[in-house]
């Protein structure tokens, strides 16, 4: 490979190996632990190469996309949204009340309102964050984990208690009207989520490719110090970037109501804010790259429950694989800025600035 | 409500949540030593719960609390050299392998727990020594709580009182903080930085494994998936929140856990209250203390920032 697109594909490669690692590693320790790793992988592609499989995994995929697009605003800006499950919660919450309170209205229009609700519901859980970020000079990572913990509390109260719907025992919303419920792509057995969450990722690449909004996000991940110096509005940038980061995690809470489940239940937490954030690193931050490990990501979260089910083996091994992933990805990092960029003096197109060391400082004036 | 109710209500609220405290007192104090030294450690939580399988099925094995602590201390360790040689040695984000390790920590321990137990949910009868302090313990509400306690309540206490006394009052204190406030000038003075930081992430790792192996092997005498939620993050605020000064931390745990306790203290007052609703009380009431306690620019100067021999990045 040579010059400029050796150097655009190494992270790539970086990041494959990276995967490659993890499978190794963890076919090794399935051995070791007295299981069959090679009959248990086959299971994995012969399964996830039908049609079946490949529905499936595109079912899923759309909250991964969705979640990425919200991960992608915010870590480009510089800003560590790590806040994404208790964002999907109210997400879902919200459209889980208030799509069934829509009686008598087109579908097309409950399911505008619906999705327009979970961003909001998304959104407005990344206020408090967001404020005690500019205001105190708190930092987001740990008020958005404490967030998490405080939706899924709110959430499971709320759906005890509120808005549930009174003429069932368990605790949930009312159901979802089936014909108000996501409708399939023409020809396909996918619901539209799908195109929504493709729809939010060329978003995040268009904002960043052609807007100032998104050039001066880039500016405020790259060097923070600069955007203040250059007089770009700092706070209110780092506000924007988290409340949209929101929002997208609430377009997946919305999805995953409207288009799956037809209803928010109590204790249900699909938790996509740490595959989420293995998915994005893993694409190096590019909403192009977003797209496949997308749909590796949601292949493994539903064939590793088949391969659970059909091969003994637990289905904590995916976040295992995952979680191995962005280990190897670290090491990937670091081998790759020893090589690579000495001999092309590190741009920005090798190593993303997020993914380069952030003070965690709020040096930014109030 | 009589005075024997209210009496009973706050012994317990005292009692268990010296407790609850105890684990996120460990973590914390470990975190603080990681933070001050520069490193941000978000991997605390799959570090709580490595310890925390790894030193259950140790006591499950020999039926011995030394052998079960020991061994939570053991996986804490070896995952804080982990993230020692990730982030110290490769200079990678420290985020991302704090996040790497929170998620194989819960996938390593899933996994381990349902492949080797099942769904038998295995519980321990490893005896924990009490101690009760004769005299002390009579004393209304707090006698209980504070003096009749199991014994690593006090070594907490110990470890508390030891890590005051090292961070302020030896070398091996002084320069965690060099490292983490300003390597350059601590290099320059002759201190390693990179042993410095690899010494505070070891204590961080151990300790947030000796917490885990608190809470299965002490404290609940079970394991199960998952099962600090949340505790190896709430440790981290703990430690900004008591601004790395231990006894300060230790209080904040102390406040934490009473609250956290606040839900079974309630149903002894017989107040009908949903414990979903309580059981937000400790993360806002993290983050409002957060607001009003800690200021700005309060964290270690060079925290989460990587260091290079020869390298200035202003």
């Amino acid at each position: 490979m040579s010059g400029r697109v050796g150097a655009a594909l190494a992270p790539l490669a970086g990041s494959l190996l990276a995967v490659a690692a993890a499978f190794i590693a963890c076919g090794l320790f399935l051995e070791a632990r007295g299981k069959h790793a090679l009959a248990a992988y086959r299971f994995l592609a012969d399964r996830g190469l039908t049609s079946f499989g490949v529905t499936e995994a595109l079912i899923e995929m759309a909250p991964l996309l969705l979640v990425s697009a919200g991960l992608l605003i915010a870590l480009k800006a510089g800003v560590w949204n790590i806040g994404i499950d208790g964002q999907f919660l109210v997400g879902a919450l919200a459209v889980g009340v208030a799509a069934p309170a829509l009686p008598g209205l087109p579908a097309a229009v409950v399911i505008a309102v619906s999705f327009a609700a979970g961003f909001a519901g998304g959104l407005l859980w990344a206020v408090v964050p967001a404020l005690l970020r500019v205001r105190f000079g708190l930092n987001e990572i740990i008020t958005t984990i404490m967030m998490n913990y405080v939706a899924i509390n709110l959430t499971s109260w709320l759906v005890k208690g509120p808005v549930k719907d009174p003429s069932v025992v368990p605790p949930q919303t009312k159901q979802i009207p089936y014909g108000d419920m996501l409708p399939n792509i023409p020809g396909t057995q996918v619901h539209i989520g799908l195109l929504v969450g493709l729809a939010a990722v060329l978003l995040v690449a268009a904002l960043y490719r052609f807007t100032t909004l998104g050039f001066r996000f880039w500016v405020l991940g790259q060097n923070r110090r600069a955007a203040l110096h250059a007089g770009m509005p700092v706070a209110r940038l780092t506000v924007i970037a988290l409340l949209l980061s929101g929002g997208f995690a609430g377009l997946a809470g919305a999805n995953d109501v409207l288009g799956v489940k037809g209803l928010f239940q109590g204790e249900w937490n699909p938790a996509y804010g740490f595959t989420g954030f293995a998915l994005v690193f893993l694409a190096r931050l590019s909403s192009l790259w977003v797209l496949p490990f997308a749909y590796l990501f949601a292949f493994l979260g539903f064939g590793g429950e088949l391969m659970a089910r059909a091969a003994n083996i637990p289905v904590y091994f995916v976040q295992l694989l995952e979680g191995l992933m962005l280990a190897f990805l670290a090491v990937a990092i670091a081998v790759e800025r020893a090589v690579v960029a000495p001999r092309r003096q590190r741009s920005a197109a090798t190593v993303p600035a997020a993914v380069e060391p952030v003070a965690l400082h709020p040096e930014e004036q109030p | 409500m009589s005075e024997a109710q209210l009496q009973a209500f706050l012994a317990t609220l005292l009692g268990t949540g010296l407790i609850a405290a105890v684990p996120l007192t460990l973590a914390a104090l470990g975190e603080t030593f990681a933070e001050l030294a520069g490193l941000l450690n978000l991997g605390i939580e799959g570090m709580m719960l490595s310890g925390a399988f790894f030193g259950f099925a140790a006591a499950l094995a020999t039926g011995s609390l030394a052998v079960g602590l020991a061994a939570g201390i053991g996986a804490g360790l070896i995952l804080g050299l982990g993230f020692g040689l990730l982030t110290i040695t490769l200079r990678v984000n420290q985020i991302l392998v704090g996040l790497a390790i929170t998620i194989v920590g819960l996938g390593l321990t899933g996994f381990l727990f349902q492949d080797s137990y099942g769904q038998q949910f295995p519980r321990l009868s490893v005896h924990v020594p009490e101690i009760a302090i004769p005299l002390l313990r009579r004393i209304p509400i707090l006698g209980p709580g504070l003096f009749a306690q199991q014994i690593l309540v006090y070594v907490t206490f110990a470890l508390v009182a030891i890590a005051g006394v090292v961070l302020t009052r030896t070398r091996f204190g002084l320069e965690v903080r060099a490292a983490g406030e300003n390597p350059f000038a601590a290099d320059a003075a002759g201190v390693s930085v990179a042993r410095t930081r690899y010494l505070a992430i070891a204590l961080g790792g151990a300790l947030a494994g000796l917490a885990g192996a608190f809470l299965s092997v002490a404290d609940l005498q079970f394991f199960n998936p998952g099962m600090t939620v949340g505790q190896g993050f709430i440790a981290i605020a703990l430690a900004m929140l008591g601004r790395w000064r231990p006894a300060r931390v230790l209080a904040g745990a102390v406040l934490f856990g009473v609250l956290e306790s606040l839900s079974t203290g309630l149903q002894i007052l017989g107040v009908a209250v949903r414990p979903e609703f309580v059981n937000m009380l400790p993360y806002v009431g993290i983050m409002v203390a957060l607001v009003v306690l800690a200021g700005r620019a309060m964290l270690p100067a060079a925290l989460a920032v990587p260091y290079e021999r020869g390298e200035r990045t202003g």
